[in-house]
């Protein structure tokens, strides 16, 4: 089992991210898009692509779009060879974002993104922990998970999708976490629950066979139980809500 | 054909709904300008605009749409249109240019681009000419704005023009200096400037005639005359922020200087008291190094950007923290930055203090916008750089009004050896290439001239300030740390910070002796710069290094395959001799010995302020209830979340006591990372200054910023042995004998208290002159110095997670304050906002704090606390408030046996080295068996209730936490 993290322009997670996949049973690389440019065919060796958070190019342009670019006319071919295949694909904030600058969430796989990622509708980046339940279930990356406990940390988490394109979305399931209230109701667009305002609370899509997850919450900082904001209260614990993520990657694959 | 790509934002931005609700407008719509030098014909706008766009949230504006696409909205009135000015740093064109670089080859090339904002919006003049005035500052950006109308006929005429940097052709390579002058014109030097053709000065020097006459002396023995290059350098070099002279000079009776004998005097003393190996590399790099476990160094430094955040807020705090990155790059071989801390010292965001650099001109900006700014500049400095922003703190002060402090700080973390190589140690070897990697020079930052807009020429590019582009040095950062640093394959390196090349290469020098400098290979951002200007341009985003021959095809190779430049600039050598070339022509020649130590010793000499005795201002009764509202909610105190959220403390995955602590969110005092995933320590920060109490005693000012950042450490759990400070001295006119006085006092408490706690200092920096000379509104002249502040910034290590405290108690737990209460109200933040207060400000007794902090470290290792808070600003009365709104508790406070203190006194007292801690009950005996000689009371219990009950013998005052949350959590006005 091997992932390729990708790295490089302002990618700034790819240390955790690898390690979360490590610590699963993964064996892996961080990969800098250059080298894999230079040698695309590198991407067959793997099981997993991860495109971890970061600021890509500063979020100029919007954020992932400088990079979904690079990506497009470099990598293009090589990366919808990967996803058609039985392997997943991982993108986490940043990595969200280029996903979706990319067409592979929801999957429609079009040169042009139905969807886009915008400014916080608080207009301000926001760091913290938030609550998300799982609607796709039959992603692979989410399997046998209902609830998870996350920090988000974005300036442009806002999913904004037409009419026509949610309808698509929502018939095939793709929505792949939504945010949640303390009563553990959807938020219903409530700061801070849903602290970027995101339509219908989305807080991650999935590709239609699930392969695919783009989420903007961090599971790689929420890994180990001390992670989380009140860890003191229960302190024998060991993991966190995110290692369920990673831990489904590689039972996905035994 | 065209010359701009505008975009519209279809659905609302957070920009437009912020803009929508500071303005209360809801007609606010904004489009993103890209104006290009060269005209694109219609494939390539089309190309391009795509690329730069989302057909799902913008739509692109033609000349054939526009009128449709608007018409959608509301009738608008006004356009203001914010670009910056040419040569200022523009990130977003950067990207835009990479896009079409990659995306078209050579199809589109050889154009100037510019980013710009457009707001299209209905409403009155007026309000326009505010929005326009608060959005922009137009010491970086033209603000323009035009009807709608006008709008509409410029985009169809297309009438917008890119200003470009335009410089005049070089009259000269270098420019010989005549300093066979009177001391009178000499001095003009000094203060203003060399002289050009024009008979215009190029900014001040900063030297002074006693360094201006040593120059002279020194080229009289060489018999020739000086280049304009070689003041320039020597100026740099010189400079108060290079040399730290008030530091080094001898002062009354200290002939080696406060630093020598306090600062390094207090380290090198507790080295020898400590005999062990926790201090690794001090005061001799960009940062000072401690040990962090037997495999890893961590190192930490902090830097002010005061007078460029004055400037330019949002981008001098943002070249603050990138700025102090780099010193953790640059310290040893590379350290990798973990975490940044920041602490502001502001003005109220709520006031208008309506400050003029001119009679009637050149406004100050406003406090808001000050604060504002700066708060951002860090957001998008740390975040975009992927390095946590855990610890900080912002305090206000009206007479921070005419200069803020902006104290950015990093950690950084670097293996002790490095294939077998000790880590920390680096030497430039004569015959190593200088490599300059990063970005390109500009005129930016030059002199950091303060002079005003008005005199800017429109096409001169912008040189007092600059911005921070963080994604180019994160690229930077990468190869370095990630890649080369690891294979051994350059022998030293340094940031390129204040003073530029110069400064750098100069530095390095001394490890082999000196440099030679091929000056025209520097890659430059446009034409025209004079060789003078290339080598102390002080352009950011650039490490300079020292490859040996043999490495450096594949060093550069590397850099560029990751998009990163790197340029030979010239060679190291034995010689002790600094050369610099233009084209063969030699422009600098000095010795190394004369550059670094040839400057004139100064001699101070200190008085004793007089006492000024402020006027009593009246104020209001408070209900003892209303006080604790009052007290939560004034800015000082109440909860500074808004910032913690919007600095991202979670990257790295490193994170283990966070900002916000305990279910109701409260700001620490302290946090905690943990660098390693394979070892449990962590490493604890914190800071603490009180510039508040600096005119009532300078003295016991520093011991209590010492006290505090080392007891907050203590507090966090760190280990006792394991805990080093750092000195950041920000004064304010330093050539005033009592100011001078004051130094003198803090340093020299500085000293014995570090001593006391044997807490080495292990780096430090001064910035002297914090004054603000200007008028007011009425054109009478004004002086505002800010209160000599002195920031202590910890970092200690806590050995286990088991370690680590929290701040909430639990239902049943005891209440116990540790340490003394003194009754010490002066200065306290009580006293400022109700009036009534004593004669004392807080002194720290060092040997009783001691005593406190060993045997809390003692207790909290046997898990004896179940939470436990520092008392700070406020007293107890804050600390057990946030300990309430933080577990959402209640508790009951016993006032009935309250001795020697007034309920006030008791409460609010400011007192020094205590701390509150909550014990279950099965653990009070073995509690007090360890405090058994220490002072301590019980103060009450935590209950399962909403409310505080304060016990006096007669009633019980009751207050809600719920309220108390409430006012805690208060906007701060303003911002």
């Amino acid at each position: 089992m091997r992932v390729l993290v990708l790295s490089g322009y302002g990618i700034n997670c790819e240390d955790e991210t690898l390690h979360a996949f490590e610590v699963v049973g993964f064996k892996g690389n961080i990969v800098h898009i250059n080298d894999l440019i230079e040698n695309p065919k590198k991407l067959d060796n793997y099981q997993v692509f991860a495109i971890p958070g970061g600021f890509s190019y500063g979020d100029d342009t919007g954020s992932g779009n400088a990079m979904a670019k690079k990506i497009m006319i470099n990598l293009y071919d090589q990366i919808l060879k990967f996803v058609s295949k039985d392997k997943l694909t991982i993108g986490i904030c940043n990595g969200c974002q280029i996903l979706v600058n990319l067409g592979l969430v929801p999957g429609i796989h079009s040169k042009d993104p139905e969807i886009a990622m915008i400014e916080n509708t608080s207009g301000i980046y926001q760091c913290r922990w938030i609550n998300v339940k799982v609607n796709n279930k039959k992603s692979p990356w989410l399997k046998n998970i209902s609830k998870l406990n996350l920090p988000v940390a974005h300036q442009e988490g806002q999913f904004m999708i037409p009419t026509k394109i949610l309808k698509m979305i929502k018939d095939n399931n793709l929505i792949g976490l939504q945010y949640i209230n303390d009563k553990n109701q959807l938020a219903n667009g409530e700061f801070p629950f849903n602290p970027n305002g995101s339509i219908e609370d989305i807080a991650a899509l999935t590709s239609k066979n699930g392969n695919v997850l783009a989420l903007m919450p961090h599971p790689e900082r929420a890994f180990y139980h001390h992670h989380i904001p009140y860890w003191q209260n229960n302190p024998a614990k060991k993991y966190a809500d995110g290692y369920k993520i990673f831990f489904n990657a590689k039972k996905y694959f035994e | 054909m065209t010359n701009t790509i505008q975009i519209l934002a279809i659905e609302k931005t957070g920009k437009e709904i912020s803009l929508q609700k500071e303005y209360k407008n809801k007609s606010i719509k904004i489009v993103d300008g890209y104006f290009f030098s060269k005209k694109l014909n219609e494939e390539n706008f089309n190309k391009i605009s795509k690329l730069i766009s989302n057909k799902v949230s913008q739509k692109i504006l033609t000349k054939n749409n526009i009128d449709k696409v608007l018409s959608g909205y509301s009738n608008f009135d006004w356009v203001v249109e914010i670009k910056f000015l040419p040569g200022v740093t523009d990130n977003i064109a950067t990207t835009v240019k990479e896009i079409i670089k990659d995306n078209l080859k050579n199809s589109f090339r050889n154009f100037q681009l510019g980013s710009t904002k457009i707001i299209l919006i209905k409403g009155k003049k007026q309000e326009i000419m505010n929005i326009s005035k608060n959005e922009s500052n137009p010491l970086i950006q033209t603000i323009k704005f035009y009807s709608f109308k006008t709008y509409l006929k410029s985009f169809k005429k297309n009438q917008f023009n890119l200003q470009q940097v335009k410089l005049a052709k070089k009259k000269y390579i270098k420019k010989e200096i005549n300093l066979n002058i009177s001391d009178e014109n000499l001095s003009l030097i000094g203060k203003l400037g060399i002289k050009e053709h024009d008979k215009s000065r190029r900014g001040t020097l900063g030297l002074d005639l006693e360094s201006l006459k040593a120059i002279r002396n020194y080229f009289k023995k060489t018999k020739r005359k000086p280049s304009d290059v070689e003041i320039e350098t020597i100026a740099q070099t010189w400079s108060e922020h290079c040399k730290h002279k008030i530091f080094s000079a001898e002062i009354d009776d200290i002939k080696e200087g406060i630093f020598r004998k306090y600062i390094k005097g207090a380290t090198e003393k507790i080295i020898k008291l400590r005999k062990d190996n926790f201090c690794i590399s001090l005061f001799t790099d960009n940062a000072g190094g401690i040990e962090f476990n037997k495999d890893w160094i961590i190192c930490h430094k902090v830097e002010t950007h005061n007078t460029p955040s004055a400037l330019d807020p949002f981008g001098g705090a943002i070249t603050g923290i990138v700025g102090v990155n780099r010193d953790c790059l640059g310290f040893g071989k590379g350290a990798k930055p973990i975490a940044n801390t920041y602490a502001y010292y502001l003005s109220f965001p709520n006031k208008n203090y309506q400050l003029f650099r001119q009679k009637y001109n050149d406004p100050m900006l406003p406090a808001n916008f000050i604060a504002k700014g700066i708060i951002s500049g860090v957001r998008v400095g740390g975040n975009c750089s992927g390095i946590p922003t855990p610890q900080g703190n912002i305090y206000f002060d009206d007479r921070f009004a005419g200069k803020p402090l902006v104290f950015c700080g990093t950690v950084g973390l670097i293996p002790k050896k490095i294939k077998g190589k000790l880590a920390h140690k680096k030497k430039a070897n004569p015959g190593d290439i200088i490599l300059m990697v990063g970005g390109r020079v500009g005129k930016d930052g030059i002199h950091g001239a303060t002079f005003s807009s008005e005199e800017l020429d429109p096409n001169s590019p912008v040189s007092a300030v600059q911005i921070g582009d963080p994604i180019t040095q994160k690229k930077m950062s990468d190869v370095i740390i990630r890649e080369l640093r690891n294979k051994n394959m350059y022998s030293s390196i340094t940031d390129n910070g204040a003073g530029g090349l110069s400064s750098s290469i100069g530095e390095m020098a001394k490890e082999s002796g000196g440099f030679e400098v091929n000056l025209e290979k520097v890659p430059i951002k446009y034409d025209g710069l004079y060789p003078w200007e290339i080598w102390v341009s002080e352009s950011q985003e650039r490490m300079t290094l020292a490859i040996p021959p043999s490495n450096v095809k594949k060093v550069i190779k590397l850099f560029n395959l990751r998009g990163v430049e790197a340029t030979i600039v010239g060679k190291f050598i034995k010689k002790e001799k600094a050369i610099v070339k233009y084209n063969n022509t030699e422009i600098l020649n000095l010795d190394m010995e004369f550059l670094h130590e040839g400057y004139p010793k100064l001699k101070l000499k200190t008085a004793l302020p007089k006492i000024k005795i402020k006027k009593k201002k009246k104020f209001k009764r408070f209900s003892l209830i209303e006080k604790f509202h009052k007290l939560l909610s004034s800015p000082n105190i109440s909860s500074k979340e808004f910032v913690a959220t919007q600095y991202d403390h979670e990257v790295q995955a490193s994170s283990i006591i966070k900002p916000l602590q305990g279910e109701g969110r409260v700001f620490g005092d302290a946090t905690a990372v943990k660098p390693l995933f394979d070892d449990n320590k962590s490493i604890a920060l914190s800071q603490a200054a009180y510039p508040q109490y600096t005119e009532t005693n300078p003295y016991q000012m520093a011991a209590c910023s010492i006290d505090t950042a080392f007891k907050n450490l203590i507090v966090s759990g760190a280990n006792l042995k394991k805990i080093a400070v750092l000195d950041n001295f920000c004064w304010c006119s330093s050539d005033d004998p009592e100011r001078l006085y004051q130094l003198k006092e803090s340093a020299k408490a500085c000293y014995d208290y570090a001593v006391a706690y044997k807490t080495p200092f292990i780096s430090g920096k001064d910035s002297m002159y914090n004054d603000f000379k200007g008028y007011n509104k009425s054109g009478k002249p004004v002086k505002i110095s800010i209160p000599p502040t002195l920031l202590i910034s910890s970092i200690g290590i806590v050995d286990k997670i088991s370690y680590l405290t929290k701040i909430t108690p639990d239902v049943g737990d005891e209440l116990f304050v540790l340490g003394k209460n003194y009754n010490e109200l002066k200065d306290s933040e009580y006293e400022k906002i109700f009036g009534t207060g004593n004669n004392k400000i807080p002194t720290v007794y060092a040997k009783e704090a001691l005593k406190t902090y060993s045997n809390y470290v003692r207790a909290n290792k046997l898990k004896i606390f179940n939470s436990a808070i520092g008392v700070d600003l406020g007293g107890i009365g804050v600390a057990i408030s946030k300990m309430a709104i933080a577990s959402k508790k209640g508790l009951i406070i016993n006032l009935k046996s309250i001795k020697n203190s007034s309920i006030e006194e008791f409460l609010f007292s400011q007192s020094q080295s205590r701390i509150i801690v909550s014990i279950k009950k099965i653990n009070v005996k073995k509690f007090k068996k360890i405090f058994n000689t220490s002072s301590y009371i019980n103060i009450g219990k935590c209950i399962s209730s909403d409310t505080i009950e304060f016990v006096d013998i007669k009633k019980i005052f009751k207050i809600k936490v719920s309220d108390l949350e409430k006012s805690y959590k208060q906007k701060i006005k303003g911002l």
